[in-house]
């Protein structure tokens, strides 16, 4: 007896093991952002705390750059930048042309922002208004965004950066013309999932499960099992109802990104992200996206499922993925 | 229907020229830190420091296990993604080094939570070897 139970627990070690880790894993990721969150919650609470600065912080200004245009734009309409030293304004650098505005080194020098971007206060402050700025550029012309903390140290550098990459950015430029970025996510209940699942799993499963004739012991057994396929086939639905929606529109759309589902803590979404995609549609087309989006979801109906449709957005998603080095390019 | 929500400048809501909260944190994060354009400027942050950041808060934005548990895995072929480890500044020997620090980290929590005594592993250590 004590050798069957031994087998028994080695047997099922590797599995207790494997849950355990998961959990493990499961409440270290929750403890990190717990953590994040309640440092900022500190931070809103105690506002005169201080900024991460230098131990001698340089002085100055360096330019913080929002987005390249064509030159020749109307001047883009007063929005704060990401500080309060400089409004926005534009360099013109025909044919091309890059948003600016000031930031005070002290906090935006390299030491400042090594601490400032690890701030989450701090950090959701900056990209907002970052964003906002490009918003308010997307609503006049097309724009090629540029990634968080790209800061030169005069206007010099900035024309120099566009004489580098006159030939990338006038192709990025080319190719966003006209066209849009939305974002399309596909959030699902967990609850509706199963219960769909359940009722495919019975009409499949029902005669199978009745010629088992379980005793009382078994019927245990049986449910357990049946829990276990009701689950699996949920997963399989959810993976089924995503890659119909993703194909759908990918079809459609000129062209599509799939993004990690998002972490509720920080989006508050309610269910399961099925799906987090960016999609770059001809302007004209955005209408008929917006009737297909909703199409979709009927089709899915059963499962409970949510489209979630936000933008347009800067085209983030659809710029140039390499990095593209300083004085990497042919000026 | 489905659900349908604009970015938050043009919706009319909060006052006029300021960002909103209601934008999703996470929307413009991940836009903002992981896409756009990447010039390197004169203030040497972009690469090195934006990447090591995208790494940590990458545990804040992407519940990422829970959609590989349900077999959701495919933004992973997005070349954007694999660049985020592989193309920073942080080489082969760096990265090693992290993750076994991580491993490092995952391993005592499992122990605590087993309630492996020191003197227990020891023992186990012994008899293995």
């Amino acid at each position: 007896m004590p050798d069957e139970l031994g087998r028994w627990a080695a047997k099922r070690a590797p599995e207790l093991l494997a849950r355990a880790e998961a959990e493990a894993v499961e409440e270290l990721k929750r403890a990190l952002v717990e953590a994040t969150l309640r440092n900022r919650a500190e931070a809103r609470r105690d506002p005169g705390k201080p900024r991460v600065t230098e131990p001698t912080p340089p002085r100055g200004h360096g330019l913080w750059c929002y987005c390249v245009t064509r030159s020749g734009e109307p001047p883009p309409e007063r929005t704060p930048g990401v500080h309060e030293a400089g409004p926005v304004e534009r360099i013109e650098h025909a044919p091309l042309a890059v948003l600016v505005s000031r930031v005070p080194l002290a906090e935006f020098g390299e030491e400042a922002l090594r601490g400032n971007l690890n701030d989450l206060d701090w950090l959701e402050r900056v990209a907002r208004s970052h964003e906002l700025v490009l918003e308010r550029t997307l609503e006049q012309t097309t724009i090629v965004p540029l990634r968080l903390c790209t800061i030169f140290e005069d206007e010099g550098g900035v024309r120099r950066m566009l004489d580098e990459q006159r030939s990338q950015l006038l192709a990025a430029l080319e190719l966003l013309s006209g066209r849009q970025e939305w974002g399309i996510k596909l959030l699902a209940d967990r609850d509706s999932l199963e219960r769909a699942a359940r009722g495919r799993r019975t009409e499949a499963d029902a005669d199978t499960d009745e010629a088992a004739q379980p005793s009382a012991g078994g019927a245990y057994m049986l449910r357990r099992r049946m829990e276990r396929q009701v689950r699996e086939e949920a997963d399989r639905l959810a993976v089924g109802v995503a890659e119909d929606v993703h194909a759908r529109l990918q079809d459609w759309a000129s062209d599509a990104v799939l993004n990690p589902p998002q972490n509720r803590d920080l989006s508050g979404h309610e269910g399961e992200m099925l799906l987090n995609g960016a999609y770059l549609v001809e302007t004209p087309k955005v209408a008929r996206l917006r009737e297909l989006v909703g199409e979709l979801q009927e089709r899915h109906r059963e499962l409970g499922v949510t489209l979630q449709l936000t933008g347009p957005w800067p085209p983030y998603n659809f710029v140039p993925h390499d990095p593209i080095s300083e004085r990497a390019a042919p000026a | 229907m489905a659900q349908e929500r604009y970015l938050p400048s043009r919706g009319g809501a909060g006052l006029p020229g300021r960002p909103t909260e209601s934008a999703n944190l996470a929307d413009i994060l991940e836009r903002v830190l992981d896409k756009g354009i990447v010039i390197a400027g004169d203030i040497q942050i972009n690469l090195l420091e934006v990447e090591l950041l995208t790494i940590k808060l990458r545990l804040l934005i992407a519940s990422v296990d829970r959609a590989r548990e349900m077999g959701i895995n495919w933004w992973e072929s997005d070349p954007s993604l694999q660049s985020v480890e592989g193309d920073g500044e942080e080489n082969g020997h760096e990265q090693l080094e992290r993750e076994n620090r991580e491993l490092r980290e995952r391993l005592e929590r499992l122990e605590q939570r087993l309630g492996l005594e020191e003197g227990q592993r020891r023992e186990e250590e012994s008899r293995a070897g």
